[in-house]
């Protein structure tokens, strides 16, 4: 018998065989245990004595292999006789032979193959394209019935939001910029010094930080930190039903959350990035004093003269519709958002990358408009 | 009482357990014993500390005093290691199942087995399976996901990933609480009928009275902080308190209008 015999004892004999159990029939032990009953295989099964009175324990998980394997060597149901057991285990048995008709449920196996994954995915962006657009017919059909009744306007929730986006905002969006001027300043001066041409750094810095550099930055900062958070908030009251709540009480969710995020983003993100112009100018200028001996009066004195208005303008021009993007996409997956924790990562996860690709699709095709412009 | 140890009768000690947060005290010394194989229900009013105190047994919120002996080790001096060799041999249903929202039914149960068991891979699909019949539910139930149920079913399936692992003892936070009356009795009888056949204990915390009346064994009450009442549930309804007895009369009205 060998190893099988801690476990268990069959004999056979004429078609009749005994099978004793012994031991601690445990989930535990049930790898050790399936083993052995492979070599209890019951030939041509005309009844089986099922002998307990070895059995130290017995679990529903360890009941059912045994059931199992019995019917599959063909001793189903009334052939099987029970002998020796503990009340509770005939029990757990007799429990186990009534639930047992069941088939094995296996985790899910959805290996798709490289060319359906392209074509589902494709076809979720298309159906997020359309989603969008659909969503901003809704928006300004709700801002339309804003200016008939401006009393539904939430101004508390605009102010709230506000101070979150941009005051809270601001010192990281000035730490980066300020950053970014210091980098840039320092690398042009490294070229321009070698020509002697030190005061262009100020040409270089100013155009670079005001036109494109602070509004881009400062979108990005905006779009993961406040973009994220306009998902994950509205995705989880969306979640606990909230927003379903709000419909029901006769408001309309995109009135209550949507319209004051959008007006607060829109408010907030020029501000921003005039902070960043300020902040960036100040990196470039702290360069030119320290490598370039550029004083501070003369840098700011020559960006005066070279600086055109049109170049923060076209900025802060940029900023708003920035913004508007970042809280349609934002908001829009926050009410996507199905009801479970994972779809609420996958949402606020996939705002970030929507709003930051977007805004440089943006950054792009306002710099060919500008340019046909001439500004 | 409560001096013996782990003798082999007694699952769960609850020994002077006091739970203060900030100045509100909560618990004011609960104390109760539970033998295996009995169904015991925990009731008392809304914010009375039955949650917590649920908490408080398998380890998961500090009381401020007090001992809890579950199993036979003692749940707050013990180390990591025991804590988690203690938790495989207990089973917890949370109030709304607390399913993992990503993964299917299937995957559910299946987490305990792949987790804390070196079973052989091929053996975990039939026994999820029977789980999963066992708990009363068709096997199809198995692909979906827990978003795609309804509540009775999600308590089915939080119930049989919470049997996954042959508990020795088995709680239950208001299990029948979001559910309609028939499925909430289907339920009940599920837990009594496992509980007899595995010798499983089970200990319930519940509003639901016909819960109650249908398979509980023993009732214990806790209110003001304390456990007023313990004991079945003829002799509790009888104990004269004014709490148990407005409890109890709550359902009188109700039942002579159904009938």
């Amino acid at each position: 018998m060998g190893e099988a015999s801690s476990w268990l004892q069959f004999e056979s004999g004429n078609g009749t065989g005994v099978l004793r159990l012994r031991g601690v029939w445990r989930l535990s032990n049930l790898g050790a245990i399936t083993g052995a009953l492979q070599s209890a295989t019951p030939e041509a099964c005309d009844g089986i004595v099922l002998d307990g009175s070895g059995l130290e324990a017995l679990d529903t998980a360890a009941g059912f292999i045994l059931c199992r394997h019995l019917e599959g060597a063909g001793c189903a149901g009334s052939m099987m006789t029970l002998r020796g057991f503990d009340p509770r285990h005939e029990k757990l048995i007799d429990l186990v032979r009534q639930r047992m008709t069941c088939p094995p449920v296996a985790a899910r196996a959805s290996h798709r193959d490289a060319l359906s994954r392209i074509g589902v995915a494709t076809l979720d962006v298309l159906r997020m394209l359309r989603v969008h657009v659909g969503f901003v017919g809704v928006v300004a059909s709700e801002l339309l019935a804003l200016l008939r009744r401006p009393k539904l306007f939430r101004f508390k929730e605009t102010v709230s939001q506000f101070e979150t986006i941009c005051l809270d905002a601001i010192p990281i969006a000035a730490l980066v910029t300020f950053l970014i001027g210091v980098v840039f300043a320092y690398l042009l001066g490294l070229q321009t010094q070698r020509y002697g041409a030190n005061i262009f750094v100020v040409d270089g810095v100013g155009l670079a930080v005001c036109r494109e550099l602070a509004p881009l930055l400062v979108a990005v900062i905006v779009a993961g930190r406040s973009g994220a958070a306009f998902t994950a908030q509205i995705g989880t009251m969306k979640v606990q039903e909230e927003i379903d709540a709000i419909s029901v009480l006769g408001l309309s969710p995109v009135q209550v959350l949507v319209i004051p995020r959008l007006v607060a983003i829109m408010a907030a993100l020029p501000l921003l990035v005039f902070v960043g112009d300020l902040a960036g100018l100040a990196g470039g200028m702290l360069v030119a004093s320290w490598q370039l001996d550029i004083s501070v009066p003369s840098f700011i004195e020559r960006l005066h003269g070279v600086l055109p208005l049109s170049a923060p303008v076209v900025g802060l021009v940029k900023a708003p519709v920035f913004a508007a993007f970042i809280a349609m996409i934002a908001c829009r997956m926050g009410m996507l958002v199905a009801r479970d924790a994972r779809s609420v990562g996958l949402n606020t996860t996939s705002t970030v990358v929507q709003s930051i690709v977007w805004v440089i699709v943006l950054d792009a095709v306002f710099a060919i408009v500008f340019q046909h412009l001439g500004i | 009482m409560n001096g013996g140890g782990a003798d082999g009768d007694t699952v769960l000690q609850v020994d002077g357990i006091v739970t203060r947060f900030g100045a509100t005290t909560v618990h004011d010394g609960v104390s109760f014993d539970v033998r295996r194989g009995q169904v015991v229900a925990l009731i008392g009013g809304s914010g009375t500390g039955k949650s917590v105190l649920v908490r408080e047994i398998i380890g998961l919120l500090r009381p401020s005093a007090g001992t809890v002996r579950l199993l036979g080790v003692d749940v707050w001096s013990s180390g990591v290691g025991e804590l988690s060799r203690l938790r495989r041999r207990f089973g917890m249903l949370f109030q709304d199942g607390a399913l993992f929202s990503s993964l299917t039914v299937a995957e559910n149960i299946a987490v305990p087995f792949r987790e804390h068991t070196a079973l052989p891979a091929d053996l975990i699909p039939p026994l999820v399976g029977f789980k999963l019949s066992l708990a009363g539910l068709p096997p199809e139930t198995g692909e979906k996901m827990p978003a795609e149920l309804s509540g009775g079913m999600r308590q089915r399936v939080a119930l049989a990933r919470a049997l996954a692992l042959e508990p020795e003892i088995l709680f239950l936070d208001e299990p029948t609480s979001g559910l309609d009356p028939i499925s909430a009795r289907a339920f009940d009888r599920l837990v009594r009928v496992l509980s007899d056949a595995l010798g499983l204990t089970v200990f319930i915390v519940t509003h639901d009275l016909d819960t109650l009346l249908s398979i509980v064994d023993r009732v214990i009450v806790l209110s003001g902080g304390r456990v007023i009442a313990d004991g079945t549930v003829d002799e509790v309804e009888r104990s004269g308190d004014p709490w148990v007895r407005d409890y109890f009369s709550a359902r009188a009205p109700a039942g002579k209008k159904g009938n």
